[in-house]
């Protein structure tokens, strides 16, 4: 209880701190403005989101090959966590884009793909949801947890020969694309907050998945007296 | 040898419980008429504006048929309670998949044939000239509709709510199949027909990803 | 400063989305925990 208190503790000053920096240290974009700022979370959050669907296709694969219960609970926690930093991507993309591209939506290939990557991780929860029996659930939602991973680059590249609205990466781009120096002290800085946030999170789903299982355990033996 | 010969006995199997009752076909025919029908009266597009919007149309139609058309493939197999006896038969599981999955892209693509003229009728579109492509694309289309189709449809039958969760398990999945068919398929309808190479490269390579999944994971969806 | 509204917001909405899941995922561990006592009081009684 005094471990997890610290955690959290050790995160929010890590949050407060890359927020400040955010808002005061890190300069004013010269051609956006002060809306740019928006990008510490909106990026930081993205790679979180992708870092846990990753995490979940592992688990997914890890669960087929060994039957392990806790490659299953590990998939379940990671989609669903993934899919709260998903949410705050969808959410802060469009508060960004409204006064830069004066629209809220449009499909590009990287607004599709991320939409398209939630709804596959809701279906995945929903599936979920929809089998009683501990070992098929698992089974069958770590297969379609597969097959939804699989899907991930053909929605990218089938709109990528679109146009492309979405501005191009400037952290790993191409020459030209350096970051000031400030802006980047605060770029990385958000990405290690959110990087302990993913893992706080996931931490504490997959207790919460591991205590379930007990409990599904404990019931089924309070059936059979 | 032996995957392709027992395919061959189970599409059999497929085809004839199919053909005797026509069930799926009729029902899907009428549904895709009804829904080219409803699009035509309530947008009532010039011609013009169905090459632009046609081929949207036409795919959400039978995506929402493939949708309904794929259900019973495994849920037969389970209120008969076959499955089991069928997993015994063939040695390997990949050949209940690859002949279910044959018979549906088979039926999608005959379904698919049946509707042209009514589509090309409503809105006033010209496919005649275009015709081989169109059977090139309508194939590649149907077919990545199938695989994961089929695949889907061994993992809903053994779901609750199953009518539901097919077409939410599916829908997410084949959006890149959807742009792809309906580019390609625009392409073709537009004022100066043309071939779109990269569409036709990721429908391809949609239907190449997914089958090898299903050959490397199939026979787990198929596990008791 | 065009535009601060909305960057407050989208942190705010950002920050109240993690919040809210991980309260919500506290809450659901404390109403299993509770379940667990319960089953656990069911079964030695049981005996």
């Amino acid at each position: 209880m005094v471990k997890s208190i610290f955690k959290a503790t050790i995160l929010f000053v890590l949050i407060a701190v890359t927020a400040y920096l955010a808002f005061y240290y890190a300069p004013i974009e010269k051609s956006m403005g002060v809306i740019q700022k928006i990008f510490y979370l909106h990026i930081a959050s993205a790679f979180s989101a992708f870092v846990a669907f990753g995490i979940c296709f592992y688990a997914n694969l890890r669960y087929v090959f060994t039957r392990r219960p806790k490659s299953d609970w590990l998939g379940v926690s990671a989609a669903e966590v993934g899919l709260a930093f998903i949410s705050v991507v969808l959410i802060t993309g469009p508060i960004w884009a409204h006064p830069v591209w004066g629209i809220y939506w449009t499909w590009d290939a990287r607004l599709t793909l991320t939409f398209v990557l939630g709804l596959l991780y809701v279906s995945y929860l929903l599936l979920r949801s929809m089998i009683e029996e501990p070992d098929k659930r698992a089974l069958l939602s770590a297969l379609f947890g597969i097959f939804a991973f699989l899907d991930v680059p053909l929605v990218y590249f089938s709109i990528r020969w679109w146009r492309t609205q979405h501005p191009q990466p400037v952290i790993l781009g191409g020459p030209g694309s350096g970051l000031e120096p400030r802006m980047r002290i605060s770029y990385l800085l958000m990405w290690g907050a959110l990087t302990g946030l993913l893992i706080l999170l996931l931490n504490a789903r997959y207790k919460l998945e591991a205590l379930r299982a007990s409990v599904e355990q404990l019931r089924r033996e309070a059936e059979v007296r | 040898m032996e995957l392709l010969s027992n395919t061959a006995v189970l599409l059999g199997k497929e085809l004839r419980t199919e053909f005797r009752s026509r069930e799926l076909l009729t029902t899907t025919v009428v549904f895709v008429l009804l829904i080219f029908m409803l699009f035509s009266i309530t947008f009532h597009p010039t011609t013009s504006e169905s090459q632009q919007f046609g081929p949207g149309l036409l795919w959400v139609a039978f995506l929402f048929a493939a949708s309904l058309m794929l259900q019973p493939c495994f849920l037969r197999e389970q209120t008969n309670d076959t499955l089991s006896a069928l997993r015994l038969s063939v040695g390997d599981p990949f050949a209940i998949f690859f002949a279910k999955l044959t018979a549906n892209t088979f039926f999608l693509l005959l379904m698919e044939l049946l509707m042209l003229p009514f589509f090309a009728g409503f809105f006033n579109v010209h496919i005649l000239s275009v015709l081989p492509q169109l059977f090139l694309v309508l194939f590649l289309g149907s077919l990545g509709i199938a695989i994961p189709g089929t695949a889907f449809s061994a993992i809903s039958a053994q779901a609750r709510m199953r009518e539901l969760m097919l077409p939410l398990l599916l829908l997410p999945v084949l959006t890149p199949i959807l742009i792809a068919t309906t580019d390609v398929t625009a392409g073709l309808l537009g004022a100066e027909p043309s071939l779109n190479f990269a569409g036709l490269g990721i429908m391809i390579g949609f239907d190449v990803v997914f089958l090898t999944a299903l050959w490397l994971f199939g026979e787990y969806l198929l596990e008791e | 400063m065009k535009n601060l509204d909305s960057v407050l917001a989208a942190y705010l909405a950002g920050w109240a989305i993690f919040f809210v899941y991980y309260i919500s995922v506290s809450q659901r561990m404390s109403a299993l925990r509770d379940e667990v006592e319960r089953l656990k009081t069911l079964l030695t009684k049981g005996k």
